[in-house]
């Protein structure tokens, strides 16, 4: 690999390593698990680089790489992620005055753990990142009333999950 | 990086930080001179966020080093400014986010004489609420309020034993009037009098007052 | 004993096409149940300071190689300790409230540790519009804001309570200080505009 390459790869891994962090945050359940995956997608990116056609749309071709990343940790990590999910969490927030928020953030992560990645991702991108169902739906070549329908069942498994937590 | 090795350990402990949080976001010529600045900085008690947080700005911003270089040099000489301005009041004076809350109104407007006289109010509510009401000082300043009223204002509001929170609504209720045509000093002026009325009335029920129906006096 | 799933109106305002204002009497209090759920999503950006060198060192090694290590290992769940040295995943936000932890009491009730904040540009004009400031180390890459129809761009965090600079950035390389909000010397001939949690 030349040099040049490599540099221009850093610039370019600097540029946009922190996009999707708090996507991949939210979607694995902490920091740390985001920075595993984020690692792993940007050095499969580089090895594939040769079938990223357009080089503008590097940031969106990465984020179907990160995707899949983040969808292959979580089957890996089942049982493992909340305990991450409560330690990251908590240490941000162990000297504010807010615990009850802090802890109502961290019941409804661990929530979204237990939904399909699936629902969990349309509810990140939506509610996280804010982006509307039709950008979603660009971004994942899937149909909005599809997406709506995952939503929706999200939204449901989430208020399940938040009850029985109690 | 090379140059790290050679060091003593003590000074590389302190040093590191500095250097980790610049890797890749600034040039080495930054780097080193923030190490430099910033490990003095550090040894007369300053924080060193706003020293670094200025280097990678810069750095992001495209603006060429010797800009870069004035503008940390502007850092460090406002949070020794706030640092003096503070020491009338021991537990600001020790206490680097004091400090830097400080240095943020100084480069918002204020004069080291209305941090000096911010930092008074120490007498009247916790330090942690004097420190926002030096930032929220620096922020009435930044959206026009003069500095003299806005002294005011925020040792009114102080002294009237309000939560932190209504501090932090001030710049607010300023925007909202401004946006109505009044000037920014009338509406600092007019919030200042309705927080001595309300000094007057007396503090909130918990800030040491009994309440108004029988019952168990309020832990202090 | 109630009903599993939320009503479809309730979902509506989940979805953002309703306001709690349009619900009947019977679904207000399910609507400010599932209004609550979205309050407690978590939007604070994520750093990841020091993935660099770790991406580029882990290319240098030989990627076949890498490979293979990873098939014939399982993956270890592990707890990342992290030495004093190295700045949290978590960065700038945790730096930040844990600094105001440090300086006395915690903040009192009405004034919330972490406040969640909605930027909004007006920029008809643009191609892409991002944030950058205190809390995001200035990138301009890492919040970028997405555009609404009649060209508003806006962009939700939930950042910790203290004193930030920030600046829109316009198509990458126009940096515009925010015009509803307070300004300061940025100390390089440019304005910052201010945001106080």
């Amino acid at each position: 690999m030349l040099a040049g390459d490599s540099d221009r790869y850093a610039a370019l891994v600097e540029r946009y390593r922190d996009r999707y962090a708090r996507y991949a945050a939210r979607m694995l359940g902490s920091a740390d698990a985001a920075e595993d995956a984020v690692q792993d997608a940007f050095v499969r990116a580089y090895d594939q680089l040769a079938q990223c056609k357009e080089p503008e749309k590097f940031v969106g071709w990465f984020f179907l790489i990160l995707r899949n990343r983040c969808f292959a940790e979580r089957r890996r990590n089942r049982t493992s992620a909340p305990l991450e999910a409560a330690e990251s969490v908590a240490a941000a927030d162990r000297t504010d005055g807010g615990a009850e928020s802090a802890e109502r953030r961290r019941a409804l992560q661990l929530a979204l753990l237990e939904l399909t990645p699936d629902q969990r991702e349309v509810f990140v991108l939506k509610h996280v990142e804010g982006l509307s169902y039709g950008e979603i739906a660009e971004r994942l070549s899937t149909s909005v009333p599809s997406l709506k329908m995952r939503m929706h069942r999200a939204y449901d498994k989430l208020r399940e999950q938040l009850r029985e937590q109690r | 990086m090379l140059l790290a090795f050679a060091l003593p350990l003590a000074l590389l402990l302190q040093q590191a930080p500095i250097a980790d949080r610049l890797r890749g976001r600034v040039s080495p010529e930054i780097a080193a001179l923030a190490t430099e600045l910033g490990t003095a900085a550090a040894a007369r008690g300053l924080p060193l966020d706003p020293l670094i947080q200025k280097a990678i700005e810069g750095n992001a911003k495209g603006v060429p080093a010797d800009r870069v270089a004035a503008a940390m040099r502007l850092v460090v000489s406002q949070l020794d400014a706030s640092h003096t301005a503070l020491r009338g009041s021991p537990a600001l004076a020790a206490d680097t986010v004091a400090v830097a809350a400080g240095a943020f109104a100084l480069n918002a407007g204020l004069k080291d004489g209305d941090v000096a006289a911010l930092s008074r109010s120490v007498a009247d509510a916790p330090a942690s609420d004097v420190i926002v009401g030096l930032r929220v000082a620096g922020t009435l300043v930044a959206l026009g309020v003069p500095p003299a009223e806005t002294v005011n204002l925020v040792q009114a509001t102080l002294k009237a034993g309000r939560p932190a929170g209504e501090l932090l609504g001030l710049p607010g209720q300023i925007q909202a009037q401004v946006a109505k045509g009044t000037p920014p000093a009338q509406a600092a002026a007019g919030l200042a009098r309705a927080a001595a009325a309300q000094s007057r009335r007396g503090p909130p029920p918990g800030r040491g007052q009994p309440p108004a129906r029988p019952g168990p006096p309020p832990h202090p | 004993m109630s009903e599993r799933e939320f009503h479809s109106f309730v979902k509506q305002l989940l979805d953002g096409d309703i306001t709690i204002a349009d619900l009947p009497a019977e679904l207000r209090s399910e609507g400010e149940e599932a209004l609550r759920l979205l309050a407690a999503v978590d939007r604070r950006p994520v750093q990841l300071d020091g993935l660099t060198a770790r991406v580029m060192a882990q290319i240098a090694e030989h990627p076949k190689r890498k490979f293979w290590r990873r098939v014939l290992q399982p993956r270890e769940f592990r707890v990342r300790v992290r030495p004093w040295l190295m700045v949290p995943a978590l960065a700038a936000a945790a730096a930040l409230v844990l600094w105001i932890g440090r300086s006395g009491p915690p903040s009192s009730p009405a004034s919330p540790a972490l406040v969640t904040v909605r930027f909004v540009l007006s920029a008809p004009d643009a191609h892409e519009v991002s944030v950058a400031g205190t809390f995001n180390q200035w990138n301009a890459d890492a919040t970028p804001l997405v555009r609404t129809d009649a060209g508003v761009w806006t962009a939700t965090l939930t950042l910790p309570a203290g004193e930030h600079q920030y600046a829109f950035v316009v198509d990458g390389v126009r940096w515009v200080p925010d015009p509803a909000a307070p300004a300061v010397d940025d100390g390089f001939g440019r304005r910052n505009s201010v945001l106080t949690l």
